[in-house]
């Protein structure tokens, strides 16, 4: 936490977020890098490296973005590349990245574990499959891979990144955000989408943590960095939730589905409009997420966790949620994952399974309200009312005012009422 | 101190090398070497290319030749070729920076050292390269943040100290710029004592004591100028940058016999047209008009030699032009080319010197004022500065700016240290007499 501080002090005064050194290039990181790619692409047309460069650059714009459309221009490049050279190690080095950005986890893990093998010290490589095997839950082969980045490279941020990345999921908050600092010191005021991205994961453990002015500075400094950004302002929204502003959650939403809005995006545009009390609107808004959501339900790009979500929170739909849900479990076991399918066999009644998955979903120890409720509700469900207290009060310590905070109050109530009432009982 | 920066571009090149190329004393050739049959051997290794380039790179701070730094970018490319997406290739990427600095392409060398930083690697050395290319486009400014970031908090004790050693070795010269040459002189015998402590390579370690004999000479103070270049030429005889240090001690000293010798010397390890220029004036001032002709031949030959010499010593040409009386046009033409790619207080002295021998006074005076603007005390420039201001009738400024650089080093140069003091009685005599103040050296 003090180094966040630190942190913040550092961009109160400094960098705001926006470099003080960089040139008057009105372009963005990955517009640079793009037309770097494309200068080397006209000098050396015969090499398949420019078309790498190209591809790793159009796949930075997708996420400065968000338009999945440039993962097909970075393909077509790819295509120069791997046609010059099917075996060159950075042109499948960038196919890797374009599978990961299209969630095609599966084929990027069995992909970069090949070039893991192929070339055991590549740094990124083994960035790579850890952001596959996270993806897929394979958290523990996560940490190893990383752990290999850092030993091969101190300091190197990207194996900066996915640590603090795993150390959230592990429970260590404070780690995390030590990591995200330090991954923020180390990178260059020009790349300023990277560190709009690092400040935003950032202030998403502070909303977790119920430190909301902190996360609003984090995330103000975000979007000065980089403004407009998809990510920012979808964090942003999340935080005028947990604020209960969900007029400025609705407001900053719509901003952010401006360009390329995604199924998440809606959804989340859905459930701020339902709080704001634009019923309406809402309906509307959900209709149109659960259209779009169940046409891609089979395609990797889908939003299937949201719609799961939406079928238990906003529809009454718990069998089509759990049909969803028991499918996406089967192709990965990622927490979130997890936590919706035990969540959907909770709404079902299967309440044995669904304490098994929540197990599951709870082994790393992630420190997450949300979640914790769902633990303590399925607990109590099972009727093992010191578990359900012992995790609800862990949501509530954890985060006060969480979105399922007044739920976990009522539910732990109950839960420290159920002996009382047994025992008055006999 | 007009090359300054371009020497310290090149210091990362083995500041920064792999352990395994740490601690060479003079075997750049070997290294090369093995570095060749690497590459042969392993055609895929992105290192040995990488190390490959960062060698050439050192052949060509040693020799000068220029072709090393093509054969340097060539090795560099195909090491980014192999490997380009990731921390790794940073080094790289740093190095291109480098090789672009030796040939004066800043704004090419900012924009290395943005990828390398932009790859991520944790290595923060990238800030040292662009924080030189900002110097050179006279961001004075935004080079002093630059070099600020050269800290680490990663790596072993000694890599954070090599990080040091080029944070020290580069905030000395941004202190020089700023007029404060005692800090300047503290901060580079802190990197000295740093790359000692590090047993940096011999040449590094050599570059750094020519460095401190740079600041002690603009100083005026030739006993510890001296010291430090003899001390250069003890760790790595024949050093040619020493050498001509000294020269210029020997030349302070009125001992023109051996301030020729040892410029001689110089121009046969390196033939920099500053230093044929400055034996040139050697002879001349001994009254040897044809060995100095020569000199000034060579000049020319040299800053003419190939096409990356143009672009390496278009200053230096301009310089050694005004400073002659010769092709005047060329001289001013010469200083506006320059400017377009570098705007650093050396630059702007450059142009003012040869807008003056142009007889454009207060086109002269407006360039001098951007070269003096931030209080560099610069003997040479004060000087330059001086002449202009009574040309443009400032006589006041004029006075203090030659008073100034005759206090910094009474022995400033071979020639204008007595011309400042001709110019500067003029100045203090009769007001009817201050305008036939003029360059007076020759």
């Amino acid at each position: 936490m003090r180094k966040t501080i630190f942190l913040l002090i550092f961009l109160a005064a400094f960098g705001r977020g926006r470099s003080q050194i960089i040139s008057t290039d009105s372009r963005t990181p990955a517009e640079q890098k793009i037309a770097w790619a494309k200068a080397e692409v006209t000098a050396h047309p015969e090499e398949p490296q420019p078309y790498n460069d190209l591809a790793a650059a159009l796949v930075g714009r997708a996420r400065e973005t968000g338009d999945p459309g440039y993962y097909d221009q970075a393909e077509a490049a790819l295509q120069h590349s791997l046609g010059k050279d099917p075996h060159n190690f950075e042109g499948l080095k960038a196919k890797a990245m374009i599978l990961l950005g299209r969630r095609e986890f599966k084929q990027a893990i069995e992909l970069t574990r090949k070039l893991n093998a192929e070339v055991p010290d590549d740094v990124l490589t083994y960035g790579l499959l850890a952001d596959g095997l996270i993806e897929t839950g394979a958290y523990q082969e996560a940490v190893d891979k990383t752990q290999w980045m850092l030993n091969l490279r101190s300091g190197n941020v990207p194996g900066l990144l996915r640590a603090a990345r795993l150390r959230w999921i592990y429970g260590d908050g404070d780690g995390a955000l030590d990591f995200y600092t330090k991954a923020y010191q180390e990178t260059s005021p020009t790349q300023t989408e990277d560190q709009a991205w690092i400040l935003t994961q950032m202030a998403e453990i502070q909303i977790a943590l119920d430190h909301f002015d902190i996360s609003d500075q984090l995330l103000h400094s975000a979007l000065i960095a980089f403004p407009d950004y998809s990510l920012s302002l979808e964090s942003s929204a999340r935080l005028e939730t947990a604020r209960q502003h969900y007029a400025q959650a609705v407001a900053l939403l719509r901003q952010r589905n401006k360009s390329f809005p995604t199924l998440e995006s809606r959804y989340e545009l859905a459930n701020a409009l339902e709080r704001a009390g634009e019923t309406a609107e809402a309906k509307t808004a959900y209709a149109e997420f659960e259209n779009q959501a169940l046409r891609l339900s089979d395609t990797p790009n889908n939003a299937n966790r949201d719609l799961i979500l939406y079928y238990l929170s906003n529809a009454n739909r718990p069998a089509d949620a759990l049909r969803i849900a028991a499918g996406e479990a089967r192709k990965r076991q990622d927490i979130a994952t997890l936590d919706a399918y035990a969540w959907a066999l909770c709404a079902n009644g299967q309440y044995g399974e669904a304490e098994k998955q929540m197990k599951a979903a709870l082994t790393t120890g992630i420190r997450d309200a949300e979640i914790l409720y769902h633990a303590g509700v399925i607990a109590e469900k099972q009727h093992d009312n010191s578990a359900a207290a012992s995790y609800l009060k862990s949501s509530l310590e954890l985060n006060p005012a969480s979105e399922v905070s007044q739920e976990a109050r009522r539910a732990l109530d109950m839960a420290m009422a159920a002996p009382v009432a047994a025992a008055a009982a006999n | 101190m007009l090359r300054r920066i371009f020497y310290l571009a090149l210091l990362l090149t083995l500041v920064t090398l792999p352990a395994a190329l740490r601690g060479q004393t003079n075997d750049t050739d070997g290294l090369i070497q093995r570095m060749q049959i690497k590459v042969k051997l392993y055609p895929g290794d992105y290192k040995a290319f990488a190390s490959l380039g960062a060698a050439y790179l050192q052949k060509g701070r040693e020799t000068g030749d220029a072709a090393d730094y093509e054969l340097a970018k060539s090795a560099l490319s195909k090491s980014l070729s192999l490997l380009s997406n990731d921390p790794a290739a940073a080094f790289a990427m740093t190095q291109m920076a480098v090789a672009c600095m030796a040939e004066h392409r800043f704004t090419d060398a900012y924009n290395w050292a943005q990828r390398a930083l932009a790859a991520g690697s944790g290595d923060p050395s990238p800030w040292a390269i662009a924080g030189d290319a900002l110097a050179d486009v006279g961001d004075y400014k935004k080079a002093d943040e630059a070099y600020s970031k050269l800290t680490s908090t990663f790596g072993s004790a000694d890599e954070q100290q090599a990080i040091a050693y080029q944070r020290e070795s580069r905030v000395a010269y941004l202190r020089f710029i700023a007029g404060d040459t005692p800090g300047a002189i503290q901060r580079t015998n802190a990197a000295l004592q740093i790359a000692n402590e590090l047993h940096m390579p011999a040449e590094n370690r050599a570059w750094t004591n020519y460095q401190s004999g740079e600041e002690y000479f603009q100083l005026g103070d030739m006993k510890h100028a001296e010291k430090a270049y003899q001390q250069a030429l003890d760790l790595y005889p024949g050093y040619y940058r020493a050498l001509a240090g000294l020269a210029k001690v020997r030349g302070a000293e009125g001992n023109l016999r051996e301030a020729a010798d040892l410029y001689d010397k110089a121009i046969t390890a390196v033939p920099y047209p500053e230093y044929a220029a400055a034996l040139g004036d050697v002879y001349e001032a001994m009254g040897q008009a044809d060995k100095a002709r020569k000199e000034y031949e060579l000049v020319e030959f040299i800053g003419h030699l190939s096409e990356i010499n143009e672009q390496i010593h278009n200053r230096d040409l301009a310089l050694f032009y005004a400073d002659h009386g010769l092709k005047l046009d060329r001289a001013e033409a010469l200083a506006r080319k320059e400017l377009e790619v570098r705007q650093d207080v050396y630059t702007w002295d450059v142009l003012a010197w040869a807008l003056y021998k142009n007889g454009k006074y207060d086109e002269a005076y407006q360039a001098s004022e951007k070269a003096l603007q931030y209080g560099t005390r610069d003997a040479m420039l004060l000087y330059h500065g001086g002449v202009i201001a009574a040309k443009a009738g400032k006589y006041e400024e004029a006075q203090q700016d030659l008073m100034a650089a005759l206090a910094i080093n009474p022995h400033f140069h071979l020639t204008y240290a007595d011309a400042a003091r001709k110019s500067l009685s003029f100045l203090t005599a009769e007001n009817s007499s201050k305008a036939s103040v003029d360059d007076h050296a020759r």
